[in-house]
């Protein structure tokens, strides 16, 4: 066969109408659907799109029925994570090279003017900074306070189901509850903390008084939700431990301090470094604690709250799309720094 | 077909084309849909209309209510707009957000409907300018009107009778400031902020100290305002001083040449931000939290933890009621305190409070006309007595002149005096950035982070720039 037939063969095949042509009802999705958001109006391009749309969803369920079977079943979950994480994802990425704002009808090409603002504009850096201290704190608390309550509950004691339970609740509950939650526990008037205070120094007792304060009243009630999270994945950590070794090292008489590093942290090193990395992702999106608690002040806006403000109170879609996009770039950042840094230890291991 | 069939078979025929001609037009089913806080003046804006409204068109109006906590409205309500979901017909709104929803193309000019409908007019005329002005105009002040009052509001004194009239407290206060201790809603009413300020000096007892003759079962403080960093719970307040004290803020209503710098941060503005902020000393512990809004001053009076506030009208139906006031049967109101001029003259300006309600864009054909003949119902006479003997307010002066006003309400006699003092903030589109600013600025103040000054030039040059970027001045 020579080039030309095999040429004219090729686009036989595009062309044909077969129901197992995904290629050609691929060709007039991409032609078609731009198409008529152009030249029809908005009911009939969305009538047309549905109709494209299905069109290859029938052609390559059959094309795939034989074929490519495997990929046939995995494509209900890869359809649904298109439509709800990537679409909107690009989308949002698009936007951020624009000056749109959700309540206006206005809409220019600014390229990465939005980017070049917000990385000059200090009070972002600012907030990153509240946010990476925000970060650290809360983290750092959540993983000591995890760690010791996971050793508490690796052994066995009376009622130890039951305060598992207890101890499990915080992180069953909403973030607005346990937000209002701690406002009534810190405040100086109604609140627990003050009243046990002041029966001692006589005085009531203002938490959120200073930034020191107010990002300690943030950290607690953050820790005291997330805490029992770290300690559930040590935990689990802990029970795979051999009882074996401990025995041996016991016999040994080997240091608890040793026993405990040279044992028991190596079972859960790996399970800490996951909760480590689901914490500290989650810490760098902290909103409602902090929403709630102080609404920002006393410096404790956090760049997720920032981000509110730009999206929901000023409209400011384009730009606070862009600020998204930068912070997922650091979590990135920071979770391959993670996953790098655990899969040295395992290959050191 | 004999001459009797033939009568009959006629008069059935001319009977049934009759009927066809004369037959009823069936009256249409219309539902229009409102957003609305969820709170007492909405409340009883439904349970009114569910207990009389009748359209005067024949047709089934059915208004649909949609309650929203408050403090999710703007966000769900701005949600809803800016998706073009097209939801709502008519919607609650701040005053502040009307350039932000009108620019948007969401709130729909009335100024035609008003002008060809002459009751309309009549009613609007027959309207206090001041809530008509705040809730209404766009650009503020301007001729075009995008809205009704819903709940007029404005702030108000709340006083503990029951402290503040007390034989011991009154000697006690007469021996040591050598004046009366303001007791009734009349002597209450010509309280400046000088008093304001010495009742809060005065009141400020431990657990176990006397109080009103008996051991005080918790801490007790004189007085209370506004001085949180959420929304606009400490702008509503400091506006207030700042135009007792003859300052300013940027002056919408002279675009492009007023100016920010300068007026925002006047020498007169410093002094009357230092005012506001001489008082907060007296207030409870919270107020240094920064989280001292409206609620929490509610809250605090009605646990009977301050013996006076300065608060919405909104919130005096709860103040009065047992089931959610400790202080229920003690409580007087009256005017809000204001500043005392070299003439003895108080001057009491403020901002206002409550919401407008507006009619959206896509709201047409028979719906805009059931829309309208809803507004003017709401807002007849009839239906304004009603509201106001529920615990609302109305800015219709005919119907708050009525001498039955005065007394559905204990805090109605402060409402027609108050109304004179009344301004409003910006209503421009950048309504929210200024406020966020601002509010993070006067929190540092609050928390004793920055001084007046400092904070007043902070937000004057942030001001001046944002409203240059936009165009607003020149």
């Amino acid at each position: 066969m020579n080039t030309t037939t095999a040429a004219h063969s090729s686009a036989g095949k595009l062309l044909a109408f077969r129901w197992d042509n995904w290629r050609l009802a691929l060709l007039a999705t991409l032609i078609g659907v731009p198409l008529s958001a152009f030249v029809l109006p908005n009911f009939a391009a969305v009538v047309a799109t549905c109709i494209l749309g299905g069109l290859l969803v029938i052609t390559s369920v059959v094309y795939s029925w034989t074929r490519h079977v495997g990929g046939l079943l995995v494509a209900p979950a890869i359809a649904v994570l298109v439509v709800m994480n990537i679409f909107p994802l690009l989308w949002s990425l698009g936007l951020s090279f624009y000056n749109y704002r959700a309540d206006r009808q206005s809409l220019s090409f600014i390229g990465l003017r939005n980017y070049e603002r917000l990385l000059s504009d200090p009070v972002v850096w600012e907030r990153l900074t509240t946010t990476a201290t925000l970060v650290v704190l809360t983290v750092a608390v959540q993983m000591v306070v995890g760690f010791l309550f996971a050793l508490l509950f690796s052994k066995q004691f009376p009622l130890r189901r039951y305060l598992l339970i207890l101890v499990l609740t915080p992180m069953m509950l909403s973030y607005v509850a346990v937000g209002a939650f701690f406002r009534y526990y810190y405040d100086p008037t109604f609140g627990l903390v003050s009243q046990v205070v002041n029966m001692f120094t006589d005085e009531p007792f203002v938490l959120i008084s200073s930034t020191g304060g107010a990002i300690a009243a943030i950290v607690i009630a953050d820790a005291w939700m997330w805490a029992p999270f770290v300690m559930l994945l040590v935990l689990a950590g802990l029970v795979s431990v051999p009882k074996h070794l401990y025995e041996a090292a016991s016999i040994d008489r080997v240091p608890a301090w040793r026993r405990f590093w040279s044992i028991t942290f190596p079972y859960v090193k790996g399970l800490l470094m996951l909760a480590l990395l689901f914490r500290t992702i989650e810490a760098f999106k902290l909103f409602d604690v902090v929403f709630i608690l102080t609404d920002g002040g006393q410096s404790t806006e956090t760049i997720a709250l920032y981000v509110y403000r730009q999206a929901i109170q000023f409209n400011k879609t384009s730009y606070s799309a862009s600020l998204s996009y930068i912070l997922l770039f650091t979590v990135i950042v920071l979770t391959n720094l993670y996953l790098y840094l655990a899969n040295r230890r395992t290959k050191e291991g | 077909m004999n001459r009797t069939s033939k009568l009959l078979t006629t008069l059935v025929v001319a009977g049934g084309m009759g009927l066809s001609f004369s037959a009823p037009s069936y009256a249409e089913e219309i539902t229009l849909r409102m957003a609305v806080p969820d709170w007492p003046p909405t409340r009883i804006m439904k349970k009114l209309f569910d207990e009389n409204y009748e359209a005067k068109s024949g047709n089934s109006v059915n208004l649909e209510f949609d309650f929203i906590p408050w403090p999710d409205y703007y966000t769900r309500l701005n949600a809803s707009l800016t998706s073009g979901e097209q939801k709502y017909n008519m919607a609650v709104s701040d005053s502040q957000w009307l350039g932000a929803f009108i620019e948007g193309g969401y709130y729909r000019k009335l100024n035609d409907l008003i002008d060809a409908d002459p009751e309309l007019k009549t009613i609007l005329d027959g309207m206090h300018q001041a809530p008509l002005q705040a809730y209404g105009t766009y650009p503020y002040k301007s001729e075009n009107i995008y809205g009704f009052p819903q709940m007029p509001d404005i702030l108000i004194t709340y006083a503990r009778t029951d402290v503040l009239c007390e034989a011991s407290e009154q000697a006690a206060f007469m021996a040591k400031y050598s004046t009366k201790l303001p007791c009734t809603p009349e002597e209450l009413d010509q309280m400046d902020w000088t008093m304001y300020g010495n009742i809060g000096e005065f009141f400020q007892r431990k657990k176990g100290d006397m109080l009103a003759g008996e051991p005080a079962t918790d801490d007790f403080y004189g007085i209370a305002y506004q001085a949180g960093k959420g929304y606009d719970f400490s702008s509503m307040q400091i506006n207030g001083f700042t135009w007792q004290h003859g300052a300013g803020i940027w002056d919408e209503t002279n675009i492009p040449n007023a100016q920010a710098e300068g007026v925002v941060n006047s020498d007169l503005a410093v002094v009357a931000l230092d005012r506001y902020l001489s008082l907060l000393k007296y207030m409870p512990p919270v107020v240094k939290t920064g989280s001292m809004d409206i609620f929490k001053t509610d809250e605090l009076f009605r646990e009977g933890k301050i013996a006076m506030n300065v608060q919405w009208i909104g919130f005096a139906e709860s103040a009065i009621n047992p089931e959610t006031s400790k202080v229920a049967n003690d409580v007087a109101f009256a005017s809000m305190p204001g500043l005392r001029k070299a003439d003895g003259r108080i001057d009491r300006s403020s901002n206002i409070g409550g919401q407008p309600f507006v009619i959206m864009t896509w709201t047409e054909g028979q719906e805009i006309i059931e829309a309208v003949d809803f507004v003017k119902w709401w807002l007849s006479s009839d239906i304004q007595h009603q509201f106001a003997a529920a615990g609302g307010q109305s800015a219709i002066k005919a119907v708050y002149n009525d001498p039955k006003y005065v007394t559905y309400r204990p805090w109605n006699r402060t409402w027609a005096s108050g109304l004179e003092w009344q301004r409003d903030v910006w209503h421009i589109p950048q309504f929210f950035e200024l406020l966020v600013q601002q509010q993070e600025q006067f929190d540092l103040a609050i928390t004793g982070k920055q001084d007046a000054k400092t904070t007043l030039g902070n937000i004057a040059s942030f001001q001046q720039r944002l409203l240059e970027d936009a165009g607003l001045i020149q």
